[in-house]
């Protein structure tokens, strides 16, 4: 323990799969490409609770979206190994057991291969890429780095209007039961994460075809 | 896999006929393997007419309508809810639609591959038993009670003999033409012939006293029978037709007609009144009729083509041009047919692309609303030899300007090369891995730096030159000002011939692609990776004779010839010593064209690795065949251009 330590806090080493992921991203996604052609990742994870410190992911659910077609087969759920399972949380997720739980660095790798260079989805997606970024920061990734698409945001920003007030709100609003039940999609079982991830796609599809009508038709309109 | 999704899935299904006969496990393979698909109000999820989708679907939300066409007016045939199945019928008829599909609110849509599904329906008797008897009853939709089938059957009998399970349209729809050209027995084939070409039809059908038809003549008899064989213009029309013929009634069904021309590989049926062929000629019916009356003939899917400024109409004409490619390949019309008329397919969409790409864009750039460019293709779509969407290969050049603009003038070209390629993108043609593409700032250049780049191929041709210059010599014009892409061509010349060396290093290049056979006339495959124990088509044996052409060819200072075969058959003329070497070498290379084209169709790949162990006997011989002329022409090209003593 040096003196300094504080100061340079020791450089964490980054692993390959992570360098790997990073390379990805020399290609940037043309601004003119347009909303069929676009590839999605929709994600969804379940967490101990809300504080980004202290909290962690119990699962990672997602699904891609390409050309409003979701494959089946294409779909992931993912388990972590975690030694804080609260019991308020299995309440809500009911996930107690889960058979295949993976370790932080095998999820690490299956995640990042999972999400490639798509744009990810979900809804509120920033408190679920702060947990991601947390959670594979021990293996050097400093930054999801994918484009990010918020369907909480896009329906706002449909319904309202690019330039309205985010402020004056009803509270829920536009939260994602709020959301699918006004769009029409039923509900099944919620809080599991691939299920919402699996919802959350099903609205994206819905949004998108929505953008389109309203002109936004390329990657660059939509991820502004 | 996540379970979650399969199981939600599952849930839904398993509620509705004829899921609920599944076991769960058999279950659990149908869920894993669905689309799920989203379909906006008024989108069609497939139209009258297309072929079959190789899925069928479950509505999950929403409404859909099926159509019917009733004379002029369309009207509902179904209403689709929550759990209808349906596009069934086509599935299992193999045959394309007869109604359509709208979605007439917002919808989601679970798409179920077939392929599942009939392993399924072979295991499980109670759930084919379910659809049979559907069908049998002319039932449009699978239902969860059966009263309700029982209302469709009777919303739907007015037009029902219209749609029995016929092959293609609708009887009513199939045309055959009533006026057959005939004549009597005993004319000699030069008579006959003239009368062929007087009405200018294909064929001619020999009948006897009582019109009843004896035999049949075509173009290809007149062709194989006579010139080749170099029969006399005087021999009687009976010594040469084909007899005898097939007949059918013109109250048979249209998929009777059209199994008896598969079945037994023809391309003319007669009708006669009752069917036999002791009965009068009522009509001939071609499988040309047959392709026309689908709507799927080259001219009617370039008009459509020219009729539309919409992407997706775009998509679709172009998904359509594969199954007439299809359909050409099995019935092995000429390359050279099939090449032209899919490269007129894609050069239409390309040209439409530049088009809506320049009135987009034009906006913000008004001072170069008369900027000359010319949108180029290169290597195979160059070619015109690109029969699958396969790798986009395309550029821009455009004229030079004053230096003060030459920013704000590649910028506009920029995002014109961009547009195009999304569009291009969304009409199902793949990027280009290595980038050479027009919406790349390096190969969209005014026309001073295309020269340069050519110029500095051509004097210093190492590795990574050589490799362009294969893509880039290739190119042909497809849109605007051809002028430029001729002035490269001029220019490409002069440097050559100011520096022959060049060719020595492009022969060199030429002979470094990895043969095809190995030393026991075996198929060299890949030894390792994703494509192990494969045979790599495209390297093996397309581009050794691909590079060889264009080698001749530019020696040759040949301009405006870019097809490999008909830049063979060109050659054939120039070097009268290898006639025939330059001929097969074209032949061969149609069939790589042709098999790489039928392995891509029916892998959904891009064709380029097949697996020698899928060929049939037949199959392998033909391919082993088409590399004979490489070896050839590869000593011929290592002696005329001292390969041995040349060190590149």
């Amino acid at each position: 323990m040096g003196l300094l330590d504080f100061l340079f806090p020791k450089r964490i080493h980054k692993a390959d799969f992570v360098r790997h992921y990073e390379d990805a991203f020399s290609k940037p996604i043309p601004p003119l490409r347009k909303i069929p052609q676009l590839q999605f990742t929709v994600l969804d994870t379940e967490t101990t609770g809300l504080d980004i410190r202290r909290d962690e992911i119990l699962s990672f659910g997602a699904v891609k979206v390409k050309g409003y077609l979701i494959e089946v087969k294409d779909s992931i759920e993912l388990y972590l190994d975690t030694e804080k399972f609260k019991k308020e949380s299995v309440a809500v997720h009911q996930i107690l057991n889960p058979s295949d739980t993976l370790s932080k660095l095998g999820f690490a790798e299956a995640f990042l291969a999972y999400i490639g260079t798509d744009i990810l989805v979900g809804h509120h997606l920033g408190f679920d890429i702060q947990m991601l970024e947390k959670t594979l920061r021990p293996f050097g990734l400093a930054k999801i780095l994918n484009p990010l698409l918020d369907t909480h945001g896009l329906a706002f920003r449909l319904e309202k209007g690019p330039f309205a007030q985010k402020i004056p709100m009803k509270p829920g609003e536009y939260a994602l039961d709020e959301v699918c039940a006004r769009y029409g999609i039923p509900l099944d079982d919620r809080h599991t994460a691939a299920g919402d991830a699996f919802l959350t796609a099903q609205l994206l599809m819905k949004l998108l075809k929505l953008a389109e009508q309203k002109g936004i038709a390329d990657f660059r309109s939509l991820i502004r | 896999m996540s379970n979650v999704i399969i199981n939600r899935v599952q849930e839904f299904l398993k509620r509705f006929p004829p899921f609920y006969f599944l076991d769960e496990r058999s279950l659990t393979v149908v869920a894993s393997a669905v689309e799920v698909r989203y379909h906006g109000r008024g989108e069609y999820l497939f139209r009258r007419g297309e072929p079959a989708q190789q899925f069928f679907f479950v509505l999950k939300e929403g409404q859909v309508h099926l159509l019917a066409q009733d004379g002029m007016s369309t009207k509902v045939a179904e209403v689709c809810d929550e759990g209808d199945v349906f596009g069934v019928l086509a599935l299992l008829g193999k045959r394309p639609y007869i109604l359509d599909a709208l979605a007439i609110e917002d919808s989601l849509v679970y798409a179920v591959p077939v392929a599942v599904f009939e392993k399924i329906l072979q295991e499980n008797s109670r759930v084919a038993l379910f659809f049979a008897a559907g069908f049998a009853s002319g039932q449009l939709v699978v239902r969860k009670d059966l009263s309700q089938s029982q209302k469709a059957r009777t919303a739907f009998q007015d037009i029902s003999k219209d749609n029995g399970l016929m092959i293609f349209t609708g009887q009513s729809d199939w045309r055959f033409s009533k006026e057959v050209l005939t004549c009597p027995s005993g004319l000699a084939i030069q008579n006959a012939a003239r009368l062929m070409a007087e009405r200018g039809v294909g064929s001619i059908v020999v009948v006897n006293e009582s019109h009843h038809p004896l035999g049949i003549i075509t173009d290809k008899d007149l062709r194989n029978k006579v010139v080749a064989q170099g029969l006399s213009m005087a021999t009687p029309v009976e010594k040469l037709m084909s007899s005898p013929v097939l007949t059918k009634s013109q109250d048979a069904g249209f998929s009777d007609l059209y199994l008896s021309m598969i079945k037994n590989r023809l391309h003319h049926l007669i009708i006669t009144q009752d069917g036999t062929d002791s009965s009068p000629v009522c009509g001939i019916l071609s499988d040309h009729d047959i392709l026309l009356s689908q709507g799927n003939s080259p001219a009617v899917l370039i008009h459509a083509l020219m009729n539309t400024w919409d992407i997706q109409e775009m998509a679709k004409i172009r998904d359509q041009a594969e199954k007439l490619l299809k359909y050409y390949l099995e019935n092995e019309v000429s390359m050279d047919f099939v090449a032209s008329v899919i490269t007129e397919v894609n050069d239409t969409i390309i040209q439409r692309s530049v088009q809506l790409a320049v009135e987009k864009h034009a906006v913000g750039y008004s001072e170069f609303a008369d900027l000359k460019f010319c949108f180029l293709s290169l290597g195979s779509e160059g070619r015109e030899e690109q029969l699958l969407r396969t790798d986009l290969d395309n550029a821009i050049v455009y004229e030079d300007v004053a230096d003060s603009d030459a920013e704000k003038a590649q910028a506009f070209m920029q995002l014109i090369g961009q547009e195009v390629i999304e569009s291009l993108m969304a009409c199902g043609f793949r990027a280009c891995p290595a980038e050479m593409m027009a919406n790349n700032p390096q190969w969209c250049q005014p026309v001073s730096a295309w020269k340069k780049y050519f110029s500095d191929w051509i004097l210093s041709p190492n590795q990574k030159a050589l490799l362009n210059a294969t893509i880039f010599f290739d190119f042909r014009p497809v849109y605007g000002e051809t002028s430029l892409a001729t002035a490269l061509s001029s220019h490409i010349y002069q440097e050559i011939a100011d520096r022959s060396i060049f060719l020595n290093f492009l022969a060199k290049n030429a002979l470094t692609n990895p043969p095809p056979l190995g030393f026991f006339k075996n198929f060299l495959v890949e030894k390792s990776g994703e494509q192990k124990d494969k045979f790599d088509i495209k390297l093996r044996a397309m581009m050794p004779l691909a590079d060889i052409a264009r080698l001749l060819v530019l020696s040759h200072r040949v301009v405006g010839i870019n097809n490999t075969f008909k830049r063979f058959e060109k050659l054939a003329e120039l070097e009268p010593n290898y006639v025939e070497l330059m001929q097969e070498s074209g032949k061969a290379y149609e069939i790589l064209m042709r098999m790489r084209a039928i392995e891509g169709l029916n892998t959904q790949t891009d064709g380029r690795y097949i697996d020698p162990g899928s060929l049939g006997k037949l199959q392998r011989q033909l391919l082993k065949n088409a590399f004979a002329p490489i070896d050839e022409l590869q000593k011929i090209v290592q002696v005329r251009y001292q390969l041995d003593f040349f060190k590149g």
